[in-house]
């Protein structure tokens, strides 16, 4: 199989293949878009991926579930709602969120209140009333606070944690010149840090808690921010 | 159990029996009626018959050490969008992998008992990485194949039974696990059909110490061996829900020690 991949390593310009394993584990399922001796790029169905062909273990050629995708999308007419619902749980059993999400939309145009396409794209019922995820926590009374819905209690604690922490900041850049420089450089530092957390809660802002069932990334990820 | 914390669990039922008669102290003053039946209520079960009970409903504790391997897979969801595939493998002694897919990449998470690993795209990492300390302890309890109420005198844990709520509706024992580790687990074991209904545990993530919630359900067996095939993953007081629903169980398939080794 080694022999293989290497003669595919060879072997310029688009080809159709299934899974590229990487060296040490983990792979990458989708089309090959682009291969050279040097690089590799892989449409995953959420926009492409590239990488050194370094990192290649091994290039199993295979029907690529994002062909059956489009191949059964391609059948059903707008109002075949069965037929939809159908291939949205196909992509999810196989893992293809973006296109399993696209068929649930697709069985919403045709109806509207249809509860499994709901609830997959997230809405939830509340007296009656379909509301999208964000705004059902909001009924619930949670409110967001740095990427985290927390209860107004939490927040407040939290706000009045953040107020403290500042007034001590403030009264320390007081003190002297010499303080208020290492204040205000430390502040500085506080925004930056406060900048990159946002960063990362812009990422982040779904955390992940395994529980005791397995462990991982503790962020949901987005396959469409690994670098390309 | 040992001898102190079975003393500690009567003086707790005791405690528990006298602070329910309270309220009913002017009718404890009453004679008592000749022939009326007793109303003392059933003694408190030791943690050795909780977890005897526990054991035999996972399907007998022979069954539980023929376990050599165990494979898992299933279907993750975070909510609208966020979709993913699972596989747990887990081998004894100490051995575990965790594979994690979205959109067609996957990342592995492995240890092999001694060190922890990654090969995580999705972080956009093609090479390997050595997991973090704090992962590889988590990984190093989630690697125990039989769970951590099994065997729990011989894994050197400490378990003590700290009361009964109810789970979901249902009254469960609530029993305290300090793991060998100095780790501590709080299981909720049903009281009626005696299984795992649910695990509590502190963690630190992102710096704030978070209460983590596992509730599982949906238990059918394989190969005799009772196993949830829903887990739901929540922080305590959150509204946001990690739902793990586990398609296939195989157990004692093959599965190589290079599987769990670090990656040359």
């Amino acid at each position: 199989m080694r022999k293989l991949a290497l003669l595919l390593f060879l072997v310029p310009g688009p080809l159709l293949a299934d899974v590229v394993y990487l060296k040490g584990g983990g792979k990458f399922t989708g089309r090959i878009v682009e291969q050279t001796a040097e690089r590799i790029v892989i449409d995953i169905g959420d926009g492409t991926i590239g990488f050194s062909m370094e990192r290649v273990e091994e290039i199993v050629k295979g029907p690529s579930p994002l062909d059956e995708y489009d191949a059964r999308a391609s059948k059903l007419g707008p109002q075949d709602v069965n037929g939809w619902r159908s291939l949205a749980q196909w992509a999810s059993m196989k893992g293809l969120s973006v296109q399993s999400r696209a068929a649930y939309q697709k069985v919403l145009a045709a109806a509207p209140d249809d509860p499994e396409a709901r609830e997959a794209l997230g809405f939830v019922r509340v007296n009656g009333a379909w509301l999208t995820e964000e705004e059902s926590y909001r009924a619930r009374g949670f409110v967001k606070y740095e990427g985290e819905w927390l209860t107004p209690a939490e927040v407040q604690l939290a706000q009045s944690n953040a107020a403290m922490e500042q007034a001590r900041s403030e009264a320390e850049k007081r003190a002297s010149d010499a303080q208020y420089a290492a204040s205000m450089a430390r502040q500085q530092k506080q925004e930056d840090e406060k900048r990159a957390r946002e960063e990362a809660d812009r990422m982040r802002n779904n955390p992940v808690y395994w529980g005791g069932w397995g462990y991982g990334v503790t962020y949901w990820p987005n396959p469409a921010g690994v670098p390309r | 159990m040992s001898p102190r914390s079975g003393s500690s669990h009567r003086r707790l039922a005791a405690a528990v029996l006298v602070a329910a008669l309270l309220p009913a102290a002017g009718a404890l003053a009453a004679p008592p009626t000749p022939g009326a039946p007793s109303t003392r209520p059933a003694p408190s079960p030791t943690v050795d018959e909780i977890v005897g009970r526990y054991v035999v409903a996972r399907g007998g504790i022979q069954k539980l050490r023929a376990l050599r391997t165990l494979r898992q897979e299933g279907r993750v969801s975070a909510g609208a969008g966020r979709n993913g595939l699972v596989t747990r493998e887990i081998k004894r002694p100490g051995k575990i992998r965790f594979e994690f897919t979205v959109q067609g990449v996957t990342s592995v998470f492995a240890s092999d008992g001694q060190h922890g690993w990654k090969v995580s795209p999705l972080e956009g990492e093609t090479g390997p990485q050595p997991l973090p300390d704090e992962v590889l302890i988590d990984a190093r309890e989630q690697a125990d194949i039989d769970g951590p109420l099994v065997d729990w005198k011989s894994k050197g844990s400490q378990v003590e039974l700290v009361g009964r709520e109810a789970v979901d509706g249902h009254d469960a024992f609530k029993l305290k696990l300090t793991l060998k580790s100095g780790g501590v687990l709080t299981a909720y074991v049903d009281v009626k059909s005696a299984s795992l209904v649910r695990t509590e545990a502190t963690r630190q993530i992102r710096g704030k110490q978070v209460r983590i919630e596992t509730t599982f359900g949906d238990y059918r067996r394989t190969e005799g061996i009772l196993f949830p095939h829903l887990v739901e993953v929540r922080a305590a007081g959150r509204p946001q829900l990690l739902r793990v629903v586990v398609d296939k169980v195989e157990v004692n398939p093959p599965l190589s020690d290079a599987r769990f080794a670090p990656p040359a």
